[in-house]
């Protein structure tokens, strides 16, 4: 399948999901109006409107896509992440950006099928380099999951589990402070101190949330990726995490997928739009929501569809 | 027409009573599933109890075995027949019989003849003469001595005893004839005769004769080989499943292995027997008769079982898992080991557990590598000769003897004990892995 036929496939579908009349103009003259804004996106492909480029990057993503066997599920995907801001990714369901979230730690290797192309460089190395141990990339970029999922055994051996395969404390009394300290920045410590040798699967969800949260940091990595990490808890939950969200940003990198505009508009700093395979507009949160730029935007975070 | 327009043509009350005209039908059919349930469940108990009803009915009286009450003086002149002290090969060599019968012709002096001497000797098993020597040896300064001993009975007497064979009459004698039934009786009056637990059962091997066989030989047999199948087949089974479900990428070959691990579970045993014979005996030149080669055949019997229960028990796990220990950058080995396998572990003992039972009970490979032999030692390694228990309960079966009818149901209810601490042990194994989590 050559590209140009990915490329009708998906006008089809677009017009299909949306049958509003704005929908199909490409977006070049949105793009030539907003003057000065740099775009990373490669010719022929849809353009993305807004600011995908940050000073200093951590993340520098080029012309990025991943294809589920015929399925092409991003699409020339290119944008920055920086560092200690939280970037938010919306888009309605099956629109990629858990895909693309996925990426980033190469979680996708793991999908039978999955196949991933273009340029994901962090601090200048490809995460794709055959010098680049996906191990080791994994230890660098953690990742809290849509559904709480501690390990079936004590909340200590949760948080203690990373550094341990990692080697990274030298005796026990490192290894319990290692511990100590992520429980208490995931804000969890004065709520489970008492029962360290309880499963971690006896938490509540909130709690076991936090505990993955506490078992990513525990490692110490630079970004922290959360695929709807919200999705399955109540508000006070949620509320505790995006709390925690906005604490640990002066640490860590950190990308959040999610369905609540309201999180991302509560979280980020950054956002971006994503819409089946297409990035179609990325920029500072406050202009996102007060000013989206691209009709699909705009129809998106005004409730018109998604 | 402003008020909405009904979904159904009939009104909410027709709608009532249409479900409540259904509901009876629908509480029958239910009724009727449940009685059918019922029905399968305890069909398949009566057939359990009935086959364990008969089994222990005919197999119980085999662990009690008659013995003789005899006064036995060991004889220095028949120990040592040349004078002075009796050397251990004195011992090991002198006439038992003679002292036996001596015995024996003390509680009946009556009996005049060498015919009836030669029918009276023979109420005593030729194993009891066996047992005496073995007490000799090992006690020192029995000779000179008179104690009372329980000598083993012989079959006939035994089968007597338990009422198995007729008493017979002068013109048409059973297995003992008239004079020895009159002995019998006079033993039994006198106290002289009695159902002791037979211990020879417990600790003999495979014996021509009744009285004097034992499953010990089967039931080590049994283990050797099943302790060696396990070490075999539960690392291999569970390697593989672990390689072809967390590994292998999935492709034409794999799908090829699965379809044939599938297929050799369904291969019938004997045809493993034939493989055993021609590579491991044939081709490697291992012993015939041998646990080791039994195991061999066994692994490859409980393999595809073993592959096939641990695959399941392996995708059983939530994938959540695998992602979690993954996004922590554990590798995949780690991820496995620590977190994989002991959420699977109770899967795979359970299929392990069916696979063992299966080859516990399995007869019919073991035939074609020659563990249907005759043997008479109890084995003391896995190159030694042996049997197993359901091939001696089939060896048994073949036999004329009316004693042997019921060691077969004891060999059996050995076998079933044996399946029985077999599986609890894997069940409370499995509990225990279970309750870590």
């Amino acid at each position: 399948m050559d590209s140009s036929t990915v490329e009708q496939n998906r006008d089809a579908a677009t017009a299909a999901t949306s049958p509003d009349a704005g929908l199909n103009v490409k977006p070049s003259g949105r793009r030539a109006a907003s003057m000065g804004e740099d775009s990373l996106t490669l010719k022929g492909e849809v353009q993305t409107v807004g600011t995908v480029t940050v000073e200093n990057p951590l993340f520098h993503c080029k012309g990025v896509n991943v294809y589920y066997g015929e399925k092409h599920a991003i699409k020339h995907v290119s944008i920055d992440i920086g560092r200690g801001q939280v970037l938010a990714m919306i888009g309605p369901s099956g629109c990629g950006k858990s895909t693309f979230l996925r990426c980033l730690n190469r979680m996708n290797d793991t999908i039978p099928g999955a196949r991933v192309d273009g340029a994901i460089i962090l601090d200048g190395q490809d995460i794709h380099d055959r010098k680049q141990d996906v191990v080791q990339l994994r230890a660098r970029v953690g990742m809290v999951f849509q559904k709480p999922n501690p390990f079936p055994k004590s909340i200590y051996e949760n948080v203690a589990y990373g550094p341990r395969i990692h080697g990274l404390a030298a005796d026990r009394v490192e290894l319990d402070e290692i511990v100590h300290t992520s429980l208490r920045r995931a804000g969890l410590w004065e709520e489970v101190k008492d029962r360290l040798n309880h499963p971690g699967t006896s938490l509540s969800g909130g709690q076991q949330q936090r505990l993955c949260i506490a078992r990513t940091i525990a490692v110490n990595p630079e970004v922290i990726l959360m695929d709807e990490p919200c999705s399955a808890l109540d508000p006070i939950a949620t509320a505790k995490i995006e709390d925690l969200i906005d604490e640990l940003r002066e640490t860590y990198a950190i990308v959040i997928v999610t369905h609540s505009m309201q999180q991302a508009a509560r979280v980020s700093q950054r956002t971006a739009y994503f819409h089946l395979g297409d990035l179609i507009e990325v920029g500072e949160t406050d202009r996102i929501f007060t000013n989206p730029r691209h009709k699909l935007t705009e129809d998106y975070i005004t409730g018109r569809f998604g | 027409m402003s008020s909405p327009t009904p979904v159904a043509r009939i009104t909410p009350k027709e709608t009532q009573a249409r479900v409540a005209k259904s509901l009876r039908r629908r509480y029958w059919a239910e009724r009727r599933f449940r009685f059918y349930g019922l029905a399968a469940v305890l069909l398949g108990i009566v057939f359990v109890v009935f086959l364990f009803g008969t089994i222990f009915f005919k197999g119980a009286s085999s662990f009690r075995q008659s013995y003789i009450k005899v006064e036995v003086f060991y004889d220095p002149a028949i120990i040592a027949p040349n004078g002075g002290m009796p050397s251990a090969q004195d011992i090991a060599n002198a006439d038992y019989q003679a002292i036996i019968r001596t015995g024996l012709r003390k509680l009946f002096p009556q009996v005049e003849g060498r015919k009836d001497i030669r029918d009276l000797t023979r109420l005593v098993s030729g194993g009891a003469a066996f047992d005496l020597r073995d007490r000799v040896l090992h006690t020192a300064g029995l000779v000179g001595q008179t104690e009372t001993q329980w000598l083993l009975a012989s079959d006939d007497v035994d089968m007597l005893m338990k009422g198995h064979i007729e008493r017979g009459t002068e013109a048409e004698p059973g297995p003992l004839n008239q004079n020895q039934v009159a002995w019998f009786d006079q033993l039994v009056k006198n106290d002289g005769l009695e159902l002791r637990f037979n211990k020879t059962f417990f600790s003999h091997g495979d014996s021509r004769e009744p009285e004097q066989a034992g499953v010990w030989g089967a039931v080590m047999g049994s283990l050797f080989t099943l302790a060696l199948t396990l070490l075999l087949s539960f690392p291999i089974g569970v390697a593989a499943a672990i390689y072809l479900e967390e590994f292998a990428h999935k492709n034409r070959w794999t799908d090829l292995i699965e379809v044939n691990i599938n297929n050799l579970a369904a291969v019938p045993s004997i045809v493993f027997g034939l493989l055993g014979l021609a590579v491991f005996i044939g081709f490697f030149g291992m012993p015939r008769s041998a646990p080791l080669v039994g195991a061999l055949v066994l692994t490859l019997l409980t393999l595809p079982t073993i592959i096939i229960a641990s695959r399941a028990a392996l995708k059983g796990v939530p994938p959540s898992i695998r992602e979690a220990a993954l996004g922590m950058g554990a590798s995949k080995i780690q991820m496995v080991t620590h977190h994989v396998l002991p959420l699977a572990m109770p899967g795979m003992l359970t299929g392990t557990i069916i696979g063992m039972a299966r080859a516990l009970g399995e007869t019919a490979p073991l035939l074609m590598i020659g563990m249907v032999a005759f043997i008479v030692d109890v084995p003391k390694s896995v190159t030694d000769p042996a049997t197993v228990l359901p091939v001696q309960v089939f060896l048994w079966s073949d036999s004329p003897e009316r004693a042997f009818v019921e060691r077969t149901s004891g060999a059996i209810i050995v076998l079933l004990g044996f399946l029985v601490v077999m599986n609890a042990t894997a069940v409370v194994l499995r509990n225990k892995f279970e309750r870590r989590w």
